[in-house]
């Protein structure tokens, strides 16, 4: 199946979540409010605006089962909204619950615990509050890991058991920490993690290849792997019995998001607008090819050709690179006509900018069939996992 | 206007503060060690070019490259060694050279050429030279590779 590509916005999409039955959508469309959407058809209609934070809202999460919505935001805040009645109308809307973070930064990125009973906040506040809910008092409270965390967290995910906790940070490291809280956990099983697990216990720490800040971080579906990527262009897969590390250095640019797909492949994207497959075992991982298939899309559209041109390898020679050589040497200041230099600055993806967002759309089996993107274009994409492409494949398409 | 209180060094104060060296592991290896191995490493690099064999030298210079502080000297040693072979280099055998490098080096190798055309005067080396590494390193490796030398701490 082509990807589906909706575009929402003429501006970058900050973070986007989808409702359980897929038929809603929470996007922010890089402002102070979240849009919700419902699906007609091929078109999202915009719905209701929640507004609350007072700040750019920088992450959002929708608990698949209780049906609620968390928002981060650069206000240092999060709230959970909670679809209740009107007491006059009996219309059903969005009531925001405020959480007491108590950090001094930016919140980040925020995911709702596998039980919905937890949800982690990563903040610049170099701690990750881990909030649950207190009945007593009808409140949400959180609980900061802190150490070892030397800059922003950038990116949390829970591991299936409910009570382990991936993150990505500036500092370099992925670090896998316990969210265990006496409250409303019960005791963990031993997992490759660890056995005892106290709050805050590191079980695992793992630095960037190359000195890359860690974008995003990820467990595989039973969470026995973690996986990361990093500003230093690289992806890392960590099996922590082994203990293995597998470390894939890209030809392309960064990738600043992910989802497993499988326990045998993940989906990533980020600054080169494609996303990428990788595959592997605890033998080894690789770069297997890309859901972007630009030779299809090309068909339709016409050749075309710009920084996206020919993939990661040797792409300074086209485009603007291109564009500007002719200009230095044969004194070619204008594009386009008998040159061999497109005009067109439209990239060879479907994204047009930056993906920020990758996150799993549809599962069978295990298996997740379909994952969506968002990013700085304004575009929702939702793609086939199974629709993947060699890049060598396509780079030999663009060559003709 | 008083404006002393400008230079007070506030992070001084801050026990929180980030260090650049909290951002990175340390080189394990004392300084005085790391030197005598560049310059060790700049002998075995003559003898490989009086070889012919580049590919060996440039192997030779950027494996384990010294990288962090107090080894400024080794450091120096290193980037003129690595430069004279760049120098001494075909520019038609420039890809096949590169090419034999592990992932690591040509890394290593961008994080160099960077540094030299930083410096003031680009060293004693014409910037073509150093240019037409650039294109070839990253036709080879990519972009990615640029991306890693500019991020990297580890500066070497």
């Amino acid at each position: 199946m082509p990807p589906e590509v909706f575009t929402l916005a003429q501006i970058p999409i900050t973070a986007h979540a989808f409702s359980a039955n897929r038929k809603e959508l929470a996007a922010s469309l890089n402002s102070n409010d979240v849009r919700l959407y419902t699906r007609n058809g091929s078109e999202w209609t915009p719905t209701e605006t929640l507004s609350e934070h007072d700040k750019l809202i920088t992450s959002i999460d929708w608990a698949p089962r209780s049906n609620r919505i968390v928002t981060a935001s650069q206000d240092r805040n999060a709230y959970v909204w909670t679809e209740t009645p009107d007491p006059e109308s009996g219309k059903l809307i969005w009531k925001p619950t405020l959480v007491l973070l108590r950090i001094n930064r930016a919140a980040t990125h925020v995911r709702w615990s596998p039980l919905e009973n937890k949800f982690a906040v990563a903040s610049g506040a170099r701690a990750i509050a881990v909030c649950s809910f207190d009945e007593e008092s009808n409140w949400w409270v959180a609980k900061h890991i802190k150490k070892p965390i030397r800059s922003t967290v950038l990116s949390v995910d829970w591991h299936p058991n409910n009570v382990l906790l991936a993150a990505g940070s500036a500092d370099m490291k992925a670090r896998v920490f316990s969210g265990y809280i006496k409250e409303v956990d019960e005791r963990p099983a031993p997992s490759v993690w660890g056995s005892k697990l106290p709050f805050n216990t590191v079980c695992g720490e793992f630095s960037s290849p190359a000195g890359g800040w860690v974008h995003a971080v990820g467990f595989s579906p039973s969470g026995d792997i973690l996986a990361f990527a990093s500003h230093d262009s690289s992806i890392t897969v960590v099996y922590p019995s082994g203990p293995a590390i597998f470390t894939i250095r890209l030809p392309s640019l960064p990738l600043v998001a992910l989802s497993w797909i499988s326990e045998e492949s993940i989906v990533a994207a980020g600054h080169d607008c494609k996303p990428l497959v990788y595959a592997g075992s605890e033998q080894g991982w690789q770069e297997v090819g890309t859901l972007d298939d630009a030779s299809s899309s090309k068909a339709s559209e016409g050749p075309r050709s710009g920084f996206g041109g020919s993939g990661g390898v040797g792409r300074l020679k086209t485009g603007a690179f291109a564009t500007f050589r002719d200009a230095d040497t044969r004194g070619q200041s204008t594009l386009g006509g008998a040159s061999s230099v497109s005009s067109d600055t439209k990239l060879n993806t479907i994204h047009q900018n930056t993906i920020t967002s990758v996150r799993p759309y549809e599962e069978h089996g295990g298996y997740v069939t379909k994952v969506s993107t968002t990013g700085v274009d304004g575009t929702l994409v939702i793609w086939d996992t199974n629709e993947v492409s060699t890049l060598t494949g396509k780079m030999g398409g663009v060559r003709i | 206007m008083e404006t002393a209180f400008r230079k007070i060094d506030i992070d001084k104060y801050d026990e929180e503060v980030l260090r650049d060296e909290d951002l990175y592991d340390a080189d394990p290896r004392d300084p005085g060690q790391v030197l005598e191995e560049a310059r060790q490493r700049q002998a075995a690099v003559r003898s490989s070019l009086a070889k012919n064999d580049t590919a060996g030298a440039l192997a030779v210079i950027l494996d384990n490259a010294p990288y962090g502080p107090n080894v400024d000297e080794a450091k120096q040693i290193t980037l003129s060694t690595l430069l004279t072979i760049l120098n001494s280099t075909k520019a038609t055998e420039i890809t096949s050279v590169i090419k034999a490098l592990t992932p690591d080096a040509q890394d290593t190798l961008m994080k160099y050429i960077y540094k030299g055309m930083a410096m003031p005067g680009w060293g004693d080396i014409s910037g073509s030279v150093l240019l037409g590494w650039h294109e070839k390193l990253t036709e080879v490796a990519g972009v990615g590779s640029i991306v890693r030398a500019i991020t990297d701490r580890r500066i070497v």
